[in-house]
């Protein structure tokens, strides 16, 4: 990247640091799951077919060409946008996904609207807070952060649900209605996604403000009589803009992997839950297609990150 | 087909739910966790059901992957013949199936009058189609036709066909059950449902949930309600949550424990059907010890029947008497119960030059609910007699390629299907599939007579004496049968009462009252 960094400058940067980020994303997607055991036509068959039987399965599947072959007309169909068929059902996969991106959309905005403020106040919270509480957000911050989801999930279930009876153990959502229409079904997948995301961005997010107010202009402002909001919103909040914004790419990245676990466990039929069942599948099209998506994701808010920080300081902020 | 991931999940969800209590307040009131979640009407019957909304399954002649696959292809299209409660063939769309006197011709003939969604009448030479179309999906479909000489069959007129078996086979009324539907002739594209004959029609829905509506012209008996919603979902955790608060009318294939928690909950009825599935433990007969018949009694001789079926199916069932198919029609009766003789198996075990004991591999996988740790006690247990077995447990997607039918010591899994259905998956000779390497030659000799056999009671005992020679010699024990387990709300009624096919049929359900 440092070569990018010397050859070109500003907005292209930024493009080909992207770009550089999705065509190593997709090798690395194609290969890792193409080394999975076993595949789409033993599960096609249920496991009980001979040897020629499972050789003609693959032959129609088109999985008995070159590795090398199969990568190349791969890539060139997912660049022309069409990513192929299902290996199991035939289907293509730009409908599957199209079909489960409304729930996987709902739950990412509707955690990221959760999780970012709640990241920042976390932040803050942990260092301007009142200082005897300090240490205990910290705490609670560093803890969140390594909470994993699932034993999340398992005490909000117990506690929303079996406990006081506030929303539903499960989430299906009626059908043909959008995700959206029942709220009390995502109120739990949502917190699941958001807390550990907030808890993470804030402890990662928690050194930069740090960092920042103890910089002279900050202390100074402080000093003046500025109030604390007022600080943070105009001195504090610039300086760390980059690096969250950075952070929040990362974040965003982290919640789609966290949809795995939550559909799967909620029961809603999102990206997710697609996901872990084409991995174990072994439908390769559409694992490829989600995960490069759930990359592209990622790049494009790495692409942001950086258009902001050059945006704050366009002296290359971002080659930082 | 379910991810261990999620099942681990399920678990750590009910024990968390368990430590702050939930399970100890007596009734649980499905409706009071979710006032906004019931999309339910009188009208519409609302069923979780295994499966996975990403594979769901299009084609009604490939693999039917989850029980999801298999109540949506029930209600859209019509079968030829359905296995009833008691294992008999009951007439589908099939009316009659009538051999010439070689048991090789057989002369099918399906209802008149009956019509397609698209208004089409459906004939002989859509059915015939149709199992054409299986045959050539042999290998998506456990090679359901192999028995017929599809080529040689023939359309005779709009509403019979000649169907021509390879060698005489007395039994292609089972042979059509359950899974044979039927299409228009020339379908194609099966990315989606083709226009079908059966009780229902689809209706829209998407990739979490299909929905259906009555067909009012069907020829069967008027399903009661008009609407049915069927939702697949992998994990049987979420499918009994989904019961319990009020989002579906009826789970499928639920976790014991579960049930044991709600067995005296007034707002839910459990439905139990026994004999559902097994998880044979598979010994291959041509490897050593199991080469030698003497150490494969002794391992019949160790097992404790009853421990395991407490410990694996939490006594949701009934102990195993080494009978694949104790509830097929056909199965051997009065056969003593095969009980515990460690003494006996520790003789048989030196008898066979191990009384040193022998050290193995027993493969198991963590895809079905209690499996592993079935495989835990079966290996304690065969310590008694010398075998030191240790346990190997593979994810649920490599379980199916890389232990079933390869490794020679495992559990392998049935789900109440009816004898012959085993004896094409797992007891041809020369097969792949072949996992005990069952070769007895008499054996299969005697099966071919038996299924030339015109006499149905004369064939039923033959074929009886088949199972018990396979119970006794071959490279099977079965230790237990698990029940299989549904949650129901209180007033639902015209569930299915049989196992494995049957159970997929759910066109008579209704809510009540």
């Amino acid at each position: 990247m440092a070569a990018d960094g010397a050859r070109f400058g500003g907005v292209p940067r930024v493009i080909v640091r992207a770009g550089a980020l999705l065509s190593c994303a997709s090798t690395v997607i194609f290969l890792i799951t193409e080394a999975l055991p076993g595949d789409a036509a033993v599960v096609r068959s249920g496991g009980r077919a001979t040897a020629e039987q499972l050789d003609r399965l693959r032959a129609e599947a088109g999985l008995d060409r070159p590795l090398a072959e199969r990568y190349v007309s791969w890539l060139a169909g997912t660049l022309s946008g069409d990513p192929g068929h299902s290996l199991l059902t035939g289907r293509p996969v730009a409908e599957l996904i199209g079909q489960r991106m409304p729930v996987t959309l709902t739950l990412a905005a509707a955690a990221l609207a959760l999780a970012v403020p709640l990241m920042a106040i976390l932040a803050w919270a942990a260092v301007g807070g009142p200082r005897p509480l300090r240490p205990v957000i910290t705490g609670l911050v560093v803890g969140g952060a390594a909470l994993p989801q699932v034993a999340l999930a398992a005490l909000l279930v117990a506690l929303l649900s079996a406990a006081w009876k506030l929303v539903p153990p499960v989430s299906l959502l009626p059908a043909g209605e959008p995700p959206w229409s029942r709220p009390a079904l995502l109120v739990l997948p949502v917190l699941t996604l958001a807390l550990p995301a907030a808890a993470y961005g804030a402890a990662l997010l928690r050194g930069a403000v740090a960092d920042a107010v103890s910089r002279p202009f900050v202390r100074d402002a402080g000093l003046r009589g500025v109030s604390a909001a007022a600080v943070a919103l105009r001195y504090v909040f610039p300086v760390v803009a980059p690096a969250a914004v950075r952070l929040l790419a990362v974040v965003a990245g982290g919640l789609v992997a966290g949809t795995t676990v939550v559909e799967t466990l909620f029961g809603l039929a999102g990206l997710g839950e697609l996901l872990v069942s084409s991995v174990g599948g072994r439908d390769l099209p559409v694992v490829q297609a989600v995960t490069l998506l759930a990359a592209a994701v990622v790049a494009a808010g790495l692409i942001t990150a950086d258009a902001v920080a050059l945006a704050v300081d366009p002296r290359g902020g971002a080659a930082r | 087909m379910f991810s261990p991931l999620s099942r681990r999940i399920a678990v750590a969800v009910t024990a968390a739910a368990t430590l702050v209590g939930c399970s100890s307040g007596g009734g649980t009131d499905p409706g009071a966790a979710s006032p906004a979640a019931s999309s339910g009407s009188a009208d519409t019957v609302r069923y979780a059901a295994p499966g996975s909304p990403s594979n769901a399954a299009s084609d009604p002649h490939g693999l039917l992957p989850g029980e999801s696959d298999l109540v949506r292809m029930a209600l859209t299209y019509d079968v030829l013949t359905l296995p009833g409660p008691g294992g008999e063939t009951l007439p589908r769309l099939a009316t009659s199936w009538e051999p010439d006197e070689t048991l090789t011709r057989w002369k099918i003939t399906i209802r008149g009058g009956v019509k397609f969604s698209d208004g089409r009448a459906v004939k002989a030479a859509d059915a015939l189609f149709s199992l054409r179309r299986m045959g050539e999906k042999a290998a998506e479909n456990f090679g359901r036709m192999e028995m017929f000489d599809l080529a040689a069959s023939k359309v005779l007129d709009d509403t019979a066909f000649e169907l021509v078996t390879r060698k005489p086979y007395a039994e292609v009324g089972k042979a059509l059950e359950g899974a044979t539907f039927v299409v228009p002739e020339g379908s194609t594209d099966f990315t989606g449902p083709v226009p079908g004959s059966g009780p229902f029609r689809p209706a829209g829905g998407d990739a979490q949930a299909a929905k259906f509506e009555r067909n009012d012209g069907w020829w069967g008996p008027k399903p009661p309600s008009r609407y049915i919603e069927v939702r697949a979902i992998p994990d049987p955790q979420t499918r009994g949550e989904a019961l319990l608060s009020g989002q579906v009318d009826l789970a499928a294939a639920v976790p014991a424990a579960l049930v044991k928690q709600h067995a005296d909950d007034p707002a839910v009825k459990v439905v139990r059907r026994t004999g559902a599935t097994l998880y044979p433990l598979v010994m291959r007969t041509d490897t050593k010890p199991f080469d030698d018949r003497r150490v494969r009694e002794a391992v019949r001789l160790t097992l404790d029947r009853e421990q395991l079926l407490q410990v694996a199916f939490l006594g949701f069932g009934e102990v195993g008497n080494d009978l694949l198919t104790p509830k097929d029609p056909a199965s051997p009766t009065g056969l003593p119960q095969r009980t515990r003789d460690v003494e006996r198996a520790r003789k048989l075990m030196a008898e066979a030059g191990y009384a040193g004991g022998v050290d193995l591999t027993l493969h198991s996988t963590t895809a079905y609910p209690g499996m592993d740790s079935a495989a835990t006690l079966i290996a304690q247990q065969l310590g008694e007699i010398g075998i030191r077995a240790k346990v190997e447990l593979a994810p649920a997607d490599t379980y199916f390629s890389t232990v079933w039918g390869k490794e020679p010591f495992y559990l392998g899994y049935l789900g109440g299907i009816p004898f012959l259905d085993v004896v094409r998956v797992a007891l041809k000779p020369g097969s792949p599939t072949n996992e005990t390497a069952w070769e007895d030659k008499a054996w299969n000799a005697d099966l071919e007579k038996a299924l030339a056999e015109p006499d149905e009671a004369e064939r039923r005992t033959r074929l009886g004496e088949l199972q018990t020679r396979l119970r006794d010699e071959g490279g099977y024990a079965v230790w237990a049968l698990s029940d299989r387990l549904d949650l129901a709300g209180p007033g639902l009624t015209g569930l299915p009462e049989g196992i494995g096919f049957s159970a997929g049929f759910i066109d008579q359900v209704a809510l009540g009252r």
